[in-house]
């Protein structure tokens, strides 16, 4: 099993996390402490990265949604970049893909 | 020792001349000698004690002149105090009333103040009118023997302290014993208190799984049902959800659904979802506004705090019609599609685009379908533990919805017992890759009785 793999980084528009390996039950709780810890400003951007995703179960969608209340709580915006088509299956039988801003890249608009 | 006594034979004996001359020599040795260097030593005393004789060898143990002792001193004055009592107490009268005592052990006095353990016999000598005369006395170093005793007690001694450290060692090993015995008592005790524990949690735990799904679904005319029910974890309560029960003398609910997560708030999502559902149904039996009143429900209760809980479910409303078919209408909140096996042998996904997660927007749309069930066809609800089973070594190698369509073809048409029981089989060879709930619930139309058989006598022979 691949642990999870988060990086931080800081761009003019807000922080990026990259999110790399399995994000499950065992490790989804890793990825809403960091985010817990994120502090955004108003009309920043918070993208999530998940080109480097391997797996995402409802444990996952669930540290994205957690996410994304925590950005609409400090009035930032959430974004999910570069997801993997297996988790873009996911997210479109839930109905996420209408919910979350999705880009095909991190740098991208 | 004995072949020395027989080389020099005392009785004389002997035939050889030579050995005998010699012998008769040392016979003839002073008796003055051997008197004064006689291994033990010797002393005459008056009978008030004054000593008379005493000789060489021992005033040679004592360290004394005899000029100083002869009559000077009596022979309780060459005991050291001790010993000095026991002769004033003991020996001199027992000497006096029997005439002869053998073999007292009394302690001298050394001129330099050393202590001599000696044994002392002594015997009283009579004139010819039996009136005593003096006292001869024989003195036997006994520094060999006490120390010997000294030896034995000291063994003895070590013995006794052995044998007590022996006792002590035995006690401390059965008050270890004791108290081993008495921590695998308490460790018993423990272990039944656990597993008391633990079945009173097993117990409340079925419980409680028994209000998250009926234990068996009621009848419903015109007709079939099947479920099946797979829990991951007996210890872990079911997130996953379904349930069937009538709106009015026509129409029949039922639903199926997955909330996020696992264990007791899974458990306490899912209860909450089942009974919401239940009565929002009864107050307006549109699929939609069940949904819509689930999530509601669900975000007042969940959403803000940080913490979001939701659920993907299908609720469906069917209803019987009187030429032997039945309509269904469903509605998806995030769901994975129902599958229907058609009687010509065909499956099809039913798509509700549109729905979302329940529980997560204050208003949530809601994907909608609806669909007619001709006699031999069967509507299937499962939860994402099927199609989201694992068929190979890697993670990502999952059953898949393409899967479980061709399976479907495969099977159609099927009744829903036949279709829950051919999944129930394909579920069981997933051994280890069926990690999650896995909940199906199939109702069908059952199809037309086949016609009447032919007569027996046409048949071939």
């Amino acid at each position: 099993m691949n642990p999870l793999n988060i990086t931080l980084r800081d761009t003019a528009a807000g922080p990026v996390l990259h999110v790399a390996g399995e994000l499950d039950y065992a490790h989804a709780a890793t990825l809403r402490q960091q985010v817990d810890q994120l502090v955004l400003k108003p009309d920043q951007w918070l993208v999530i990265d998940l080109s480097g995703l391997e797996f995402c179960d409802s444990s996952g969608i669930t540290a994205l949604l957690a996410a994304r209340q925590h950005a609409h709580t400090a009035g930032a915006d959430i974004a999910l970049a570069a997801v993997p088509a297996k988790t873009m299956r996911v997210l479109t039988i839930v109905g996420l893909d209408r919910i979350f801003t999705i880009r095909p890249a991190a740098d991208t608009v | 020792m004995g072949r020395n006594r027989h080389g020099a034979d005392p009785s004389g004996t002997g035939d050889d001349a030579g050995v005998d001359a010699r012998f008769t020599a040392l016979l003839e040795d002073s008796a003055e000698e051997l008197y004064e260097s006689a291994p033990c030593g010797y002393l005459s005393t008056m009978m008030d004690g004054t000593i008379a004789r005493i000789n060489a060898t021992l005033l040679g143990w004592l360290g004394l002149d005899r000029a100083d002792v002869v009559g000077r001193k009596r022979f309780a004055d060459l005991l050291t105090v001790g010993g000095k009592l026991y002769h004033e107490t003991h020996f001199a009268p027992l000497l006096r009333m029997r005439g002869e005592v053998g073999g007292v052990a009394l302690e001298m006095r050394g001129a330099d103040g050393g202590r001599l353990p000696v044994l002392v016999s002594s015997v009283v000598k009579y004139g010819t009118e039996g009136e005593p005369l003096l006292i001869r006395t024989t003195v036997f170093d006994a520094s060999d023997r006490r120390s010997y005793e000294e030896e034995l007690l000291r063994r003895r001694r070590d013995a006794e302290q052995a044998h007590a450290e022996a006792e002590r060692a035995r006690a401390e090993a059965e008050r270890a014993r004791a108290e081993a015995e008495q921590a695998r008592a308490e460790a018993e005790e423990a272990r039944s208190q656990a597993e008391a524990d633990r079945s009173r949690l097993a117990d409340a735990l079925a419980v409680l799984q028994q209000s998250l799904v009926p234990a068996s679904l009621p009848e419903v005319p015109g007709l079939e049902t099947a479920v099946y029910y797979h829990t991951a974890s007996a210890d872990r309560l079911g997130g996953d959800f379904y349930d069937l029960f009538p709106l009015d003398g026509t129409r029949w609910a039922f639903f199926l659904g997955d909330v996020c997560g696992k264990g007791p708030e899974a458990a306490s999502l899912t209860s909450l979802t089942r009974y919401t559902l239940r009565a929002a149904a009864l107050h307006d039996p549109d699929p939609t506004a069940a949904l819509t009143t689930l999530n509601a429900v669900l975000h007042e209760r969940y959403a803000g705090g940080g913490d979001p809980r939701y659920c993907t479910v299908v609720f469906g409303v069917v209803e019987p019609g009187g030429d032997g078919s039945a309509t269904v209408r469903l509605a998806s909140g995030g769901h994975p599609p129902a599958l229907v096996l058609r009687a010509d042998g065909r499956a099809d996904y039913l798509p509700t685009p549109g729905g979302l997660l329940v529980g997560i927007l204050p208003t949530a749309p809601v994907g909608t379908v609806e669909t007619t069930l001709a006699p031999g066809e069967t509507l299937l609800l499962y939860t994402d533990g099927l199609t989201e089973a694992r068929t190979g070594p890697a993670r990502d190698q999952l059953f898949g919805d393409d899967a479980l369509l061709a399976f479907g073809g495969a099977q159609a048409p099927a009744s829903p017992q036949e279709t829950v029981a051919a999944l129930t089989t394909l579920l069981r060879g997933f051994g280890d890759g069926l990690d999650d709930d896995t909940a199906l619930l199939a109702l069908g139309v059952p199809a037309l009785p086949p016609p009447a058989r032919r007569p027996a006598t046409d048949r071939p022979s």
